[in-house]
C-alpha cells in the first residue's frame, strides 16, 4: 500500500519533470538572445531535474540509491548556478551588441 | 500498477531523448558559441536525469553512481570552456591596453 502511494508519487513528479523539460527546451527555441536563452536553460537546470530526481528518490526510497540521488540534486544546484554565471560572464565579456540585446531602461 | 510505471518510465525516457535531440540541432543553429555551450549544459543535464530514469526502469542501482560521475562531468565542461575563453580574453585585453576595465567604468557611468 505505501509502495503503490510512493510510486503514485513519484510518477507525478516524473511527468511534471518531463513537462518542465519540454518548456525549457522550447524556451531555447523562442527566446532571441544568447542571455534570455540562459534563463530558459536554467529553468530545466533547477526545477527539471528537481521534479525527476525526486520522482526517483521515491522510487528508489528505502535502498542507499535514493540518498546517492539526493546527492545528485544537491550537486546540481550547487552547480548549476555557478555554471550560468560562468557562460553569462562570458557572454557580457565577448559579445560584440551586448548594448543593443539589453536594453536598460533609462532614468 | 508495475505495469503503468514501467510503461511510465519508457515513455518519460523516450521523451527526454526527443528532447535531447531537440537541443542538440538548437546546439547546431545557434547563432553564436555560448548558445551551444547552454545547448551542451542542458543536453548534459537531460541525459543525468535520464540515466537515473535507467537506474529505476532496469532495475540497476550503479546507475545512480554513473549519474553523478555524469553530472560532474557536465560541470566540468563548462567550467573548462568558459575559463579558456575568459583567460584568453584577459591576456588579450592585457596586451592591448586595460580595455575592459573601460567598459566597466563606462557601464557604471550610465
Amino acid at each position: 500500500m505505501a509502495n503503490s502511494i510512493l510510486s503514485a508519487a513519484g510518477l507525478i513528479f516524473l511527468v511534471f519533470g518531463v513537462f518542465v523539460f519540454f518548456t525549457a527546451v522550447l524556451g531555447l527555441y523562442r527566446f532571441d538572445y544568447v542571455l534570455n536563452r540562459m534563463h530558459a536553460a536554467a529553468v530545466g537546470d533547477a526545477l527539471g531535474i528537481f521534479c525527476i530526481l525526486v520522482g526517483v528518490i521515491l522510487f528508489h526510497v528505502p535502498t542507499l540509491s535514493s540518498l546517492k540521488a539526493l546527492l545528485i540534486l544537491v550537486f546540481m544546484w550547487i552547480t548549476s548556478p555557478v555554471a550560468s554565471h560562468l557562460i553569462a560572464q562570458v557572454e557580457t565579456v565577448t559579445s560584440p551588441n551586448l548594448k543593443s540585446e539589453c536594453k536598460v531602461e533609462r532614468r | 500498477m508495475t505495469d503503468l510505471k514501467n510503461a511510465a518510465l519508457t515513455a518519460s525516457a523516450v521523451l527526454l531523448a526527443v528532447l535531447i535531440l531537440a537541443t542538440l540541432v538548437r546546439a547546431v543553429i545557434g547563432p553564436r558559441f555560448t548558445d551551444r555551450v547552454i545547448a551542451v549544459n542542458m543536453i548534459n543535464t537531460i541525459a543525468v536525469a535520464i540515466i537515473a530514469i535507467l537506474s529505476v526502469r532496469l532495475k540497476e542501482d550503479f546507475l545512480v553512481d554513473v549519474a553523478l560521475v555524469y553530472a560532474l562531468l557536465s560541470f566540468l565542461t563548462v567550467v573548462v570552456m568558459s575559463r579558456l575563453v575568459l583567460v584568453r580574453h584577459w591576456r588579450k585585453a592585457k596586451c592591448t591596453g586595460s580595455k575592459p576595465e573601460e567598459k566597466e567604468t563606462e557601464e557604471h557611468g550610465e
